[in-house]
C-alpha cells in the first residue's frame, strides 16, 4: 500500500524549507545576545535552522540517484489532484469570504458546502438534491448548534 | 492510592463525566474505523469544545476518544481490508481473510476481546508505574530533563516511519515552529518579523488542526479513487469464550506487555506495538504459516498490543510531561489549553485530574469493549457515509476549531497553511508524529537548557558528569548510531540487490 516518493518533489520541497531557513537565519542573526543569561535568545533557533538545512541537504543528495529511475505506483489508482488543488482553492475563498465577513457564517458554509460536495461528486445529478440537503443543514445547523448550545463564536457577520 | 483510584471512579460514574466517556468512546470507534480519519484529528477537533468544560472532564473525554480510536480500526481492518488508523495494519493480514472465509464474527470477536485484555494490562501498568515514575521524576534538574527530552526526540525519529534522516528532519522543523514569540526569558520578541500576530507564537491548535486535520483530508480527496472492498458485519461468534482466553494466554500476556512496553517508550506509538507483536507471536507460534491467512493469534496479538499502548503511554505523559504518543502530544496541549502544567509534579499539583484520567482509562477500555461488540453494525452503516460528503463537512469543523481558539481569523490561515505543509511532508515521506511532538517539545528542552546553562555559568559539563543526564543522552546517541547503522546496511543491500 505504499507509494514511491518523488525525488523531485521531495527535491522541491527539502529546497523550500532551506529557504525557510535562510529566513530564519537572517532574522536570529539581529537577535541581541543574552544580558543575564549565558545563551540568549538566538543560538537555539540558528542551531535548529543549520541542523534541518544539513538534514535537508543529505535528503536532496539521496533523491537525486533516483531523478533518472522510473517511478512505480503501487495500484495504478488514479490520483485526484485536480479535485484535491480546487476543494483547497475553495477552502481559501471561503475563509477569505469568513475574514471579511461577506455575510453570514450559515449562508457562507451552505454555499461552501454545496460547491465543494458538488465538485467531489462530480456535479452528479442523482445526488443533487442530497447535497443541498447536506449544505443547508450543516450551515444553518452548525451555526444553531455552535451560537445557542455551546457559545461559541463564529467567523462572519 | 486505592483512595485516589476510587475518587476518580466515583467521579467517572457521575451523570457528566459517564455520559462523556460513553461518548469519546463511541465517537472514538466511529472514527477509528472511517478510513482516512483517526483518533488525533478527532481530539484535535475537539479541543476546542473542552474550552467550556471543567478540565477533569475535558480528560476524561479525551482518553475515552483515544482509548476508541486505537480499537475502532478493527472494524474496517476486517471488513474493507482498510486500517481505520496506522495501529490496525497487521490486523488486516489475518482479519480479513478470516472474515472472507465466512467468519467475520469472529475475526471481529478475536479483536475485541484481544484490545480488552491489552487495555486492562495496560491500565494495571499505568497505576502501578505512573505515580513511582513521577516521584523519582521530580528529582530531574533542567540538565536531566532536557537530555530526556532530547533523547525522546531521537527516539521518535528512529521508530517513525521512512528514515531516521527524514524522522529527524520532522522533529526539528516542529521545533523551529514552536520558536517565534515572545521569548520569556528576555521579554523581547523573536522570529516574529514584526508581525503582531505572531507576537504570542503560533498556537498550537491551529497548527495541530492543519497537520492531522486539513492535511488528512487532502490526502483522502488525492485519493478519493480507491476502490472499496465491502463486507457485511456479522455478529455470530463475536464473544470470545473462556476456552479462547485459555488458548490464546500466552500470546495475550506476551502481546499485552509488548505493547505496554512500546508505549511506555517517548513518542513511539501503536502501529510499532502491534507490528512488534505481530512479528514475535509468528516467530514463536507452532503454526507460523497460517500467519497471513486468517491465524487467530495474529489478530489477538496485534489487537492487543495496539490497545495496551494507550495505557503505556499515558505513564511517562503522567510522570514526566513527555508524551508517549502523538495523540498524548495533543493530550498534553489539551492540559495546557486548560492552564496546567503537565510533569511530573501533576500528582501533587493536580493530582484531581491525574486519577481521572487513570480511572477514563479503566472505564473507557471496558466501555469500548461493550460498544464494540454491540454496536459493530451501526459503526459499519456509519463508515459507509461517503467520504465525497464527509470531508468538506470536516473542513468546516476545522475552521470552526481553529477560529474558536482566540476567535482570530489569523489562526484559520495558520491551520491551511499548516494543513499545506503536513500534505506535503507527508507526501514525501517526513512523518508528521515526530512534527507535533517536536512543536510541542521545544519551549520545554529550550526553557530547561538555558535555565541550566544559567545555574553553571555556560558550562555544558552537566551533560556529562550527571548520571541521569549523561545517561539519558548516551541512550540517544546509541539509538542514533544503531538507527545508521541499519540505514547504512539497507542502503548496501539495495546497491547489491536494486529491487530490496
Amino acid at each position: 500500500m505504499t507509494r514511491d516518493v518523488d525525488p523531485k518533489l521531495e527535491i522541491a520541497v527539502c529546497l523550500a524549507i532551506v529557504v525557510m531557513c535562510g529566513f530564519v537565519l537572517a532574522e536570529a542573526a539581529g537577535i541581541p545576545p543574552g544580558y543575564f543569561e549565558p545563551l540568549g535568545s538566538g543560538p537555539v533557533p540558528r542551531a535548529t535552522a543549520w541542523c534541518i538545512i544539513t538534514l535537508c541537504a543529505l535528503t536532496i543528495a539521496r533523491a537525486v540517484p533516483r531523478l533518472s529511475h522510473r517511478r512505480t505506483t503501487d495500484d495504478g489508482v488514479p490520483e485526484r489532484w485536480l479535485d484535491a488543488g480546487a476543494m483547497f482553492a475553495l477552502t481559501v475563498l471561503y475563509v477569505a469570504a469568513l475574514h471579511l465577513r461577506l455575510t453570514t457564517f450559515a449562508v457562507m458554509t451552505s454555499a461552501y458546502l454545496a460547491l465543494t460536495i458538488g465538485l467531489l461528486v462530480r456535479l452528479e445529478r442523482r445526488l443533487l438534491p442530497w447535497v443541498v440537503g447536506v449544505a443547508l443543514a450543516i450551515g444553518f445547523g452548525s451555526q444553531y448548534v455552535f451560537t445557542r448550545i455551546f457559545v461559541v463564536d463564529l467567523p462572519g457577520l | 492510592m486505592g483512595a485516589d483510584l476510587a475518587g476518580g471512579l466515583a467521579l467517572l460514574f457521575t451523570p457528566m463525566p459517564f455520559f462523556y466517556t460513553v461518548l469519546g468512546v463511541f465517537l472514538g470507534i466511529v472514527v477509528g474505523a472511517v478510513p482516512g480519519l483517526n483518533g488525533a484529528m478527532l481530539i484535535a477537533l475537539s479541543l476546542p469544545l473542552t474550552y467550556y468544560m471543567p478540565t477533569t472532564h475535558a480528560v476524561i473525554l479525551l482518553v475515552s476518544m483515544y482509548t476508541g480510536a486505537i480499537a475502532g480500526g478493527l472494524i474496517t481492518a476486517t471488513l474493507l481490508r482498510m486500517p481505520g488508523t496506522p495501529s490496525n495494519i497487521m490486523t488486516i493480514f489475518d482479519g480479513h481473510p478470516m472474515a472472507k472465509a465466512g467468519r467475520p464474527g469472529r475475526a471481529l470477536g478475536l479483536g475485541i476481546g484481544a484490545s480488552l485484555v491489552g487495555g486492562l494490562v495496560a491500565w494495571v501498568a499505568l497505576l502501578l508505574l505512573a505515580k513511582p515514575l513521577s516521584i523519582w521524576a521530580t528529582r530531574f534538574g533542567p540538565f536531566e530533563i532536557f537530555a530526556l527530552v532530547m533523547m525522546a526526540m531521537v527516539l521518535i525519529a528512529s521508530v517513525s516511519q521512512g528514515s531516521l534522516v527524514k524522522g529527524l528532519l520532522a522533529g526539528l522543523l516542529g521545533m523551529l515552529v514552536a520558536m517565534p514569540g515572545v521569548d520569556p526569558s528576555a521579554g523581547q520578541p523573536r522570529l516574529t518579523w514584526d508581525w503582531y500576530q505572531l507576537n504570542s507564537g503560533l498556537k498550537l491548535l491551529p497548527v495541530l488542526i492543519g497537520v492531522f486535520a486539513v492535511s488528512q483530508i487532502l490526502k483522502d480527496i488525492v485519493e478519493l479513487g480507491r476502490p472499496v472492498e465491502r463486507m457485511a458485519a456479522a455478529t455470530r461468534g463475536i464473544l470470545m469464550t473462556l476456552g479462547d482466553y485459555r488458548r490464546q494466554a500466552v500470546n495475550l500476556a506476551r502481546s499485552s506487555l509488548l505493547g505496554t512496553w512500546i508505549g511506555l517508550l517517548p513518542g513511539v506509538g501503536a502501529s510499532v506495538g502491534s507490528v512488534v507483536a505481530y512479528t514475535v507471536a509468528k516467530n514463536t507460534s507452532r503454526h507460523p504459516e497460517e500467519f497471513g491467512k486468517g491465524s487467530e493469534e495474529g489478530i489477538v496479538a496485534s489487537e492487543a498490543a495496539n490497545s495496551a499502548t494507550v495505557g503505556g503511554a499515558l505513564i511517562p505523559l503522567i510522570a514526566m510531561g513527555i508524551p508517549g504518543s502523538v495523540i498524548d502530544a495533543i493530550l498534553i496541549g489539551a492540559l495546557m489549553l486548560h492552564s496546567i502544567q503537565p510533569g511530573p509534579t501533576l500528582f501533587l499539583t493536580n493530582p484531581d485530574i491525574v486519577w481521572a484520567m487513570i480511572a477514563a482509562c479503566l472505564v473507557s477500555t471496558v466501555l469500548m469493549y461493550v460498544i464494540m461488540t454491540a454496536s459493530v453494525g451501526l459503526v459499519v452503516k456509519i463508515t459507509m457515509i461517503p467520504r465525497t460528503f464527509m470531508l468538506p463537512v470536516i473542513v468546516v469543523f476545522c475552521v470552526i476549531g481553529a477560529f474558536g481558539t482566540d476567535n482570530s481569523i489569523f489562526d484559520v490561515w495558520v491551520m491551511l497553511a499548516f494543513g499545506v505543509v503536513g500534505f506535503f511532508l507527508e507526501r514525501i515521506g517526513v512523518p508528521l508524529g515526530p512534527f507535533v511532538i517536536g512543536f510541542v517539545l521545544a519551549p520545554l528542552a529550550e526553557a530547561k537548557l538555558r535555565t541550566g546553562l544559567m545555574m553553571t555559568g555556560g558550562s555544558y559539563w552537566p551533560f556529562v558528569t550527571n548520571p541521569v543526564a549523561a545517561g539519558f543522552l548516551s541512550i540517544a546517541l546509541l539509538m542514533l548510531a544503531w538507527s545508521l547503522r541499519g540505514e547504512w546496511l539497507a542502503h548496501r543491500a539495495r546497491l547489491h540487490d536494486p529491487t530490496v
